[in-house]
């Protein structure tokens, strides 16, 4: 683990990433860098296949670069093992996915208690309903995932992200799955839950509306990460 | 994280969702099935175990087959022991209109010592417990004789020379008696009424028993003191080693029908290995956001694991609970042969949820254990961590859980690796059947046009219709095995045996009785000999002394510890034949020589040349072997293992035998030779026959439920695979639908599919039912068993129906939705 100095939340050094294919090496991108700061929010687009949900995947530390490293809150993730990632992600990041994720089995409270119960944390149940209301889920707390509409279930995976109070969010095309009406309303949510709990929020989209949202709009085009 | 609160709730939605019905179902059975046996043998364990002194009749017994001598009782009452003498033997009791061999037991006040009789006033009524024995004058008798002889309490019966009155019922009497005596109805006299029936003459076939019961100390003093004085003649017999041969019947049924139950397992076993990799692929998509939410593998596994020890609780709990049914139903069927049971103990259940850890653990944890390495960027790439299930890796693990489980049941190494590869064979012919069965659909469909579509569902899913025949296979062969092949046997048995064959012996004839006997059945028109029999003891073989422990096996140091029947003959008797040596001249004036019958022979490892000591009535009787015969036991004449020229056995006490056919409407006679001879005993072989095939359809019944657990667990198979896939399924039905396909053309396409699967199955069931049955005939039984073509009728007809139906049943709801929800359904998976 190697500390950094300044106030950057993720950084990316040279990072490189390879698939070894049938017809020979493909590489997505090289020498890719990134500074991200506390509390910035930022949006990168990028065509189909320009290789986004990958960054995404590395930079959530779900997946290792073949080149490179990333240092997220001061610590170098690719030195990692995959359990000591997992244990980093739930202390220091939030998700939210276009296709929501929640566990069908689990009710909206249960969903969003997972990830502070997978740390340990005694106080999950409180916490998890404090973060509901938030996302003004108060009153189906109970419901379970097919009992809820689109929007909500998405607004339930927007408490689950923040309910662990990460300093880094990280959403791949949140509002995907919803129609233009929700999809307005969950950004205004994650937006605003961001501004109060002063999350980093990377967020990869297509979508150029959500984008204009953040403050820095940063384009992945030919492996490149390119300031819009 | 709480991994078993996860475990439960996740569970609980599987459950919910109908994604575990299949897997749990096939656990549920498979626990059943073990735990059902387990119920049964724990019962009729906990009837003798723990009740071995009562068994005895006390904490020790003298046995003989000559009187015991008083002073032996008389030590024991010294060393303040209580004693009590007993005497059994077979013998027929009569009413004015019939017959019935009965096991006599003549007891002493006190008897028994340890237990207690349980008796009552009427057959169905209450029972209670007596320290009473049968008042002089007398009988107390078991309930089916009253049934037998269509009598009630108060009525007369003839024992021997007397007449007696029956007072009571006797319900259970602790101390069994082994041999073929466990099989007649008992009966329980006063002692001192013996004499007066003139039943028990010198030579006759009884058992003198002197039972000893008190304080351990004494017990053990008073067994000191008398074993040096016994002999040869006199065993000491010590609670648990009262009823060896019981015993040992016991505990073989206890391991075949445990055994048979994991039958059920295997198959069930295949329907988990089919089911479990589906379920699993579900939860790919769960365990990755898990992963990615900060679960670690490590908390994963726990999870996991929970999950899968509670399911196998549940299951445990449901199949526990069925098998006590499944229990009770083996015990109805048993009634006759079985003591009361004491009630059950909680163990078998304890049974059932450890067979179902160890099942589960074997079958499915490998498999779901493999979801902890799912790639948590699964989440943003849906195709990550689909071949996480490929490989062979896990159907080790299956097989050496199926192994620990036979180990386990059959108590033996050697016997469970038998087993195991016995079962694993069967199954490796089955699915070879399966396959070429499958190949030649494959092929038809390639050269005939119309019949391809008819055949297209077996020919595209080649993988799962050959393990799906292979497994309702196994389980329809076992039910035509124990039905149809069973019927066959029992059939050409009889078949062999002549329609003259002798149906009655007479045994216990004394000499002076011997010639008026033979004449009144030779006035009767009986053709039929009289023969010399006297009871001798092998005592040496050339210099050797003999004892049992010479010989390893358990038949052969019965063989050698029970007195020999040695008679002697002129002629060679027609159903023998000479294989080896001369028979000696037929003047009567022949050297001292023995013939011996070949298997016997064998048995004890001897041959033409070899000298034979034997001991009766105190002396020794030594010959050389002249010959070896074949005998042909089932004509049913009497047979002897050991024979001599007149001449040699002639001092020797003896007592005569005789066996004749006596036609159905002629039983008269009977009535007539036993008030004639009242202490000759009758032995009616058609009854004992009777006993034997009732005792044989009882437990083959017992078996036949084991059976059908198997097939259930056959469709269970059948609809694992169905639900495999279902998808697939759904699909094409949808895309035939969508391309115009009418329903009912679906619907004769499944029919199709399924007759053919159904009849494949029962085709290979039949066929290796036959060859099953052909090779226990002709290897186990020396039958002369022909192939029984109807099996594979059977087979393929009950298959095809019972496959059907199942399999439309389970997948109606498939073809009645529209084409559009199916597609939709397809694409949600």
């Amino acid at each position: 683990m190697t500390a950094v100095n300044g106030n950057s939340v993720l950084l990316t050094e040279n990072l490189g990433m390879v698939f070894h294919g049938p017809n020979g090496d493909i590489r997505l991108f090289q020498d890719l860098n990134l500074r991200i700061e506390s509390g910035e929010t930022v949006a990168i687009l990028g065509a189909s296949g320009s290789g986004k949900s990958t960054l995404l995947g590395l930079l959530a530390g779900l997946d290792v670069p073949s080149e490179g490293r990333i240092v997220m809150g001061g610590t170098d993730i690719t030195a990692l093992s995959e359990d000591e990632r997992a244990m980093l992600r739930g202390r220091q990041l939030g998700f939210v996915f276009q296709a929501f994720h929640l566990l069908s089995g689990l009710t909206a409270l249960e969903n969003v208690m997972l990830p502070l119960e997978l740390a340990g944390d005694k106080t999950a149940e409180p916490r998890s309903r404090k973060a509901l209301e938030q996302v003004g889920l108060a009153d189906r707390t109970g419901h379970y995932p097919q009992q809820l509409s689109g929007g909500e279930q998405q607004r339930v995976a927007i408490a689950r992200a923040f309910v662990t109070e990460p300093s880094l969010l990280l959403a791949d095309e949140p509002t995907g799955n919803l129609d233009r009406a929700t999809g307005h309303k969950v950004q205004d949510l994650l937006f605003e839950l961001n501004q109060a709990h002063g999350t980093t929020l990377v967020l990869v989209t297509h979508d150029p509306e959500l984008a204009a949202r953040c403050q820095r709009v940063l384009t992945l085009d030919n492996g490149q990460l390119v300031a819009a | 994280m709480n991994g078993f609160r996860y475990a439960l709730r996740l569970l609980l939605r599987d459950w919910r969702a109908g994604e575990l019905r299949l897997l749990a179902l096939a656990l549920v059975l498979a626990v059943t099935a073990i735990t059902a046996v387990a119920w049964l043998a724990d019962r009729v364990a906990l009837a003798t175990e723990g009740r071995a002194a009562e068994l005895l009749g006390g904490d020790r017994a003298l046995a003989a087959s000559d009187p015991i001598p008083d002073h032996f009782a008389e030590q024991a009452r010294e060393l303040g022991l209580q004693a009590a003498r007993t005497v059994r033997f077979p013998s027929v009791v009569l009413t004015e209109e019939r017959t019935s061999l009965t096991a006599v037991r003549a007891v002493d006040p006190g008897y028994p010592l340890r237990g207690a009789l349980q008796v009552g006033d009427d057959p169905d009524g209450p029972r209670q417990e007596t320290d009473d024995i049968p008042a002089r004058g007398e009988l107390w008798v078991e309930p089916r004789l009253l049934i037998q002889l269509d009598i009630g309490l108060g009525d007369q019966l003839e024992l021997g020379a007397e007449v007696f009155t029956v007072s009571r019922v006797l319900f259970l009497e602790p101390s069994a008696g082994g041999g073929f005596q466990n099989l007649a109805p008992r009966v329980m006299m006063n002692l001192e009424d013996l004499a007066a029936t003139g039943l028990v003459q010198q030579g006759s076939r009884v058992t003198y028993e002197l039972l000893v019961a008190g304080d351990a100390g004494a017990v053990g003093q008073w067994q000191n003191q008398v074993r040096p004085e016994l002999g040869e003649t006199i065993s000491l017999e010590a609670p648990g080693e009262g009823q060896p041969a019981v015993q040992q019947v016991m505990d073989a049924a206890k391991r075949f029908l445990g055994l048979s139950a994991l039958l059920t397992v295997v198959v069930g076993g295949v329907a988990m290995l089919l089911t479990i990799r589906h379920y699993a692929a579900r939860h790919l998509d769960r365990v990755a956001v898990m992963r990615c939410l900060g679960a670690t593998e490590r908390q994963i596994a726990v999870m996991l694991t929970w999950k899968m020890v509670l399911l196998g609780l549940f299951t445990a709990v449901a199949g526990s609970a069925l098998g006590y049914g499944v229990h009770l139903l083996m015990l109805g069927l048993l009634a006759d042969l079985l003591p009361s049971l004491p009630p059950p103990s909680v163990r078998p259940a304890l049974v059932g949820v450890f067979s179902a850890q160890v099942i589960l653990l074997g079958f499915a944890l490998p498999t779901i254990l493999r979801l902890r390495r799912v790639p948590p960027l699964r989440v943003l790439r849906r195709d990550l961590g689909d071949n996480l299930f490929r490989g062979w890796g896990v159907y080790p693990v299956a097989l050496a859980a199926i192994f620990l489980l036979m180990w386990w049941q059959a108590g033996e190494l050697v016997l469970a690796l038998y087993v195991f590869l016995a079962v694993l064979g069967t199954l490796a012919v089955l699915a070879l059947g399966a396959g070429v069965i499958i190949l030649l659909l494959r092929r038809t469909r390639k050269t005939r046009g119309a019949v391809s579509l008819l055949l297209s569902g077996i020919a595209r899913r080649p993988w799962t219709n050959t393990i799906q025949i292979m497994a309702l296979g196994l389980g329809l062969m076992a039910l035509l095995l124990l039905s149809v092949v069973r019927q066959d046997l029992l059939a050409t048995w009889q078949d062999r045996v002549p329609p003259d064959a002798a149906n009655y012996f007479l045994i216990n004839i004394q000499p002076e009785e011997a010639g008026p006997l033979g004449e009144l059945l030779a006035d009767q028109g009986l053709d039929t000999q009289v023969y010399p029999m006297v009871r001798g003891r092998l005592v040496g073989i050339n210099e050797h002394r003999v004892r049992p422990s010479d010989y390893p096996e358990a038949r052969t140091q019965r063989l050698v510890a029970r007195e020999f029947n040695l008679s002697w003959v002129d002629e060679l008797p027609q159903d023998n034949r000479l294989v080896a040596g001369d028979w000696w001249n037929g003047d009567g004036e022949s050297e001292p020589q023995f013939s011996m019958e070949l298997e016997i022979a064998e048995r004890l490892g001897v041959d033409v040349g070899d000298t034979l000591h034997f001991e009766a009535g105190g002396e020794r009787y030594s010959a050389r072997i002249t010959s070896l015969r074949e005998v042909q036991w089932d004509s049913f004449n009497v047979n002897f293992f050991v024979v001599s020229p007149p001449g040699l056995l002639d001092d020797a006490p003896a007592t005569f035998i005789t066996s004749f056919y006596l036609p159905p409407e002629r039983q008269d006679l009977l009535v007539r030779l036993v008030r004639e001879f009242p202490s000759v005993t009758l032995i009616d072989v058609n009854s004992i026959l009777d006993t034997v095939r009732n005792i044989m359809e009882q437990g083959t019944r017992v078996v036949e439920l084991m059976a059908l657990l198997t097939l259930l667990s056959g469709l269970v198979v059948l609809l694992a695979a169905l639900q495999v896939t279902r998808e697939e399924r759904q699909f094409e039905s949808a895309l035939l639908r969508s391309l115009g396909g009418r329903r009912q053309l679906i619907r004769r396409l499944a029919t199709t599919e399924f007759v053919l699967l159904g009849g494949a199955a029962g085709l290979l069931a039949g066929v290796g039912a036959a060859v099953a049955g052909y090779v226990m005939a002709n290897a186990l039984f020396e039958l002369d068993y022909a192939f029984n073509p109807w099996l594979v009728l059977i087979g393929v007809i009950s298959g095809a129906v019972v496959v059907t139906l199942a399999g439309l049943l389970a997948t109606r709801r498939l073809y009645r939705v529209s084409p559009m929800r199916l597609l939709k359904g397809a694409e949600e998976g």
